[in-house]
């Protein structure tokens, strides 16, 4: 008796708190879509760039062989270029996540039944994307030597792929380290920012502050001021930590180390400020406990810091395009493993500053400075 | 440059909240160096009354300034003047005592020597001077009340507000609390507008009472003009030896007795205006109707039973307060 009415109290009070039973239910289904749709077993339309200096029979075969893989399972998306430089290049910025560049004397070694090699350029920092695209050309590989081995044949297993890495060497715990900071900055964001504003609301705390003269912005500010303080100190901290651990270290030195820490500043203002924006007039603590989970996997999982962008579906692919989250791992990511300078991030960089000044102005909007 | 003799003056002051009229049409003036009582019952207007003189809600209708200055035209200002003290305990828990001063000094730009010295001085005054760093989450609740005074004192305010101060505190807290008001009060020339459900509270440290029921002031008065306010309050218990009912009819003559009643068995129970002063005079006519007085006690009225002669005894059904539907019960705004 006295159980059941510990169990009827609890269930009156959940029906009465709808919000409880809609995050019990529909997030576990909207985790799953964005998780689910984040890792899909096989990655898919990994972006790859061939330069065929040869246009012999079995450079040719090769490259059929490629377009085979794009036509069926869909691994790659095969794009032609003329310059090997070029191509190269276009993998260090980020454009491809590799380059295969068929040597101009391929056809002619492979029929004199001498090594014929292959380079493959991989975007290494993306450690997934990189093996799975190595895994790829030495399926190609195969496929020329078995399609095409007759009694007048020469040798193809004299077919060699030679893989470069293009960057440091990043194992998987080390390439989890931007994610791990931008996951660190979001926390942060939330809980020094939005949800003790709202905290010191539901605690009547905030009638103390609007009964000085104190202004709307200087409690904004002030907020968000404290706020990007912790949160950058807790990126810079999670940065080193991550390194420690992985014993990784910052390719480029000092000027990488102040381009890192002004990503993690600019990520966290705009982080933030979105989260002010949406729930900074909050009036339930409980409200910004139900939104933070939402928020973090929505944001989190379609950012590329644990699975390549490229094998996500369509509608996933261009919300990603639209993450905060998206550009800062990408940036970070360039910055810490690439060694790339400003002008590789700029991209990134630009898209960051302007979500972070359209969401200071909705942030400013949305505050008011009332109980 | 608004100036006004007043501390806090209003004019028709109004709130309404949807059809509810909160706050109806209230005009009062409380002159500066002044203590002023708000005793209401729950719901009465009380807290939405100074919610608009402190700036936190805006006025539907009439005027209001508060330190010489307009709370609607120009509530900075207003609040550059004023401290509040709320019901609620709000200071910071992860703070210090003396962070929780300090840092409330610098919303009003007090300068860092003289915040420092009055921060000092403030905490001597509250008797915290040897808990002043330690985290306020080790205070007692009488002990964050004491902080919370002191910090509304930091820069100097030309009025205080005081919502409920020494709810929830036992009674040391609640006579270190009074204490504490009292010599504020002899050292300052600070008003005080206090808001209290305690008469005792009241009458002990206000200097006039406003009596606020359903949005309206209905009285208003020092302590001893409510009492006054309300004929033949006090109670003369008499007990006799003689003929009882003829007494009874000899004294209903005398004019300085409002009611006198025959309970029987030479009981009589008067309601007279001042009972200390009349005792003589009934014993004197008592004893020239053959009768002697055996026993005669008076019950001055109190402040509580002034309250309940002018509000009643009923007990108020406050509007509904809002809750959200999505997450359900949060804490209660009360209105006032």
């Amino acid at each position: 008796m006295k159980t059941l009415a510990i169990m009827r109290r609890d269930l009156l009070k959940l029906r009465r708190n709808p919000l409880t039973l809609i995050t019990t239910i529909l997030m576990p289904i909207i985790y799953l879509i964005i998780i689910g749709n984040s890792f899909q077993g096989q990655l898919k339309h990994l972006p790859l760039v061939v330069v065929a200096q040869d246009h012999g029979e079995y450079a040719r075969r090769l490259v059929e062989q490629l377009l085979a893989l794009q036509a069926g399972p869909k691994t790659v998306t095969v794009s032609f270029a003329p310059d090997p430089a070029q191509a190269i290049e276009a993998v260090r910025d980020g454009q491809y996540k590799g380059a295969v560049i068929i040597p101009p004397n391929f056809s002619h070694s492979v029929g004199e039944g001498r090594i014929a090699e292959v380079g493959l350029f991989t975007d290494n920092v993306d450690s997934v994307s990189a093996s799975t695209l190595e895994g790829v050309m030495a399926e190609a590989a195969q496929a020329v030597k078995v399609s095409f081995v007759t009694a007048r044949e020469p040798k193809l297993n004299q077919i060699v792929l030679r893989p470069t890495w293009l960057f440091q060497y990043v194992d998987y715990d080390r390439g989890l380290i931007p994610g791990v900071i931008v996951m660190a900055i979001f926390t942060g964001s939330l809980m020094c920012g939005v949800f003790n504003w709202v905290m010191d609301k539901f605690m009547g705390m905030t009638e103390c502050y609007l009964v000085t003269p104190l202004s709307r912005w200087n409690i904004a500010a002030g907020i968000l001021g404290s706020g990007v303080t912790i949160t950058s100190i807790a990126g810079v901290t999670v940065l080193f930590l991550g390194l420690l651990i992985t014993r990784g270290r910052i390719e480029g030195g000092v000027p990488a180390l102040l381009t890192l820490i002004a990503i993690i500043v600019i990520t966290s203002t705009g982080l933030l400020a979105m989260t002010f924006s949406i729930l900074g007039r909050a009036s339930h603590p409980r409200l910004v406990g139900a939104f933070a989970g939402f928020l973090n996997v929505i944001l989190f999982f379609p950012s590329g810091a644990i699975y390549p962008i490229e094998s996500f579906p369509p509608w996933l692919k261009a919300f990603a395009r639209y993450n905060p989250e998206t550009h800062a791992v990408s940036a970070l990511k360039s910055i810490l493993f690439k060694g790339a300078d400003l002008a590789a991030v700029t991209r990134d960089i630009s898209f960051l500053l302007i979500f972070m000044t359209a969401t200071l102005a909705l942030a400013s909007i949305s505050f008011k400075r009332t109980l | 440059m608004e100036l006004a003799s007043a501390a806090i003056q209003t004019t028709e002051l109004t709130k309404r909240f949807g059809s509810f009229t909160a706050v109806d049409s209230v005009s009062f003036e409380v002159r500066r160096g002044e203590v002023f009582g708000l005793l209401g019952p729950n719901g009465a207007g009380k807290t939405t009354l100074v919610r608009m003189l402190t700036t936190l809600l805006p006025v539907t209708a009439g005027k209001a300034t508060v330190a010489g200055h307009d709370v609607v035209r120009h509530p900075t200002r207003v609040r550059e003047r004023i401290g509040v003290i709320p019901q609620a305990l709000t200071s910071d828990l992860d703070l210090t005592g003396w962070e929780n001063i300090d840092i409330y000094g610098e919303f009003y730009d007090v300068p860092r020597r003289k915040r420092h010295e009055r921060a000092r001085r403030l905490l001597e005054m509250v008797g915290l001077r040897e808990r002043a760093n330690d985290l306020v989450a080790t205070y007692s609740g009488g002990m964050r009340r004491r902080l919370e005074i002191a910090r509304g004192l930091i820069h100097s305010p030309e009025v205080l507000f005081l919502d409920e101060p020494t709810i929830g505190l036992d009674p040391q807290s609640r006579r270190a609390v009074w204490d504490l008001l009292e010599a504020l009060r002899k050292e300052s020339e600070i008003t005080i507008s206090l808001t209290t459900h305690y008469m005792d509270e009241a009458e002990q440290l206000c200097d006039r009472i406003a009596i606020v029921d359903h949005g309206k002031i209905i009285a208003l008065d020092t302590p001893s003009g409510l009492k006054r306010m309300v004929e033949g309050a006090d109670r003369v218990e008499l007990e006799i030896e003689g003929d009882g009912a003829s007494v009874a009819t000899l004294l209903k003559q005398e004019p300085y007795l409002r009611e006198v009643e025959h309970n029987g068995n030479g009981k009589l129970t008067l309601g007279a205006d001042n009972g200390p002063h009349v005792v003589p005079k009934i014993i004197d006519r008592v004893e020239s109707a053959g009768a002697s007085v055996t026993s005669i006690s008076v019950h001055r009225l109190s402040l509580e039973d002034v309250f309940i002669r002018f509000t009643g005894r009923s007990l108020r059904d406050e509007p509904a307060k809002k809750v959200s539907f999505l997450v359900g019960a949060g804490m209660p705004q009360s209105r006032g």
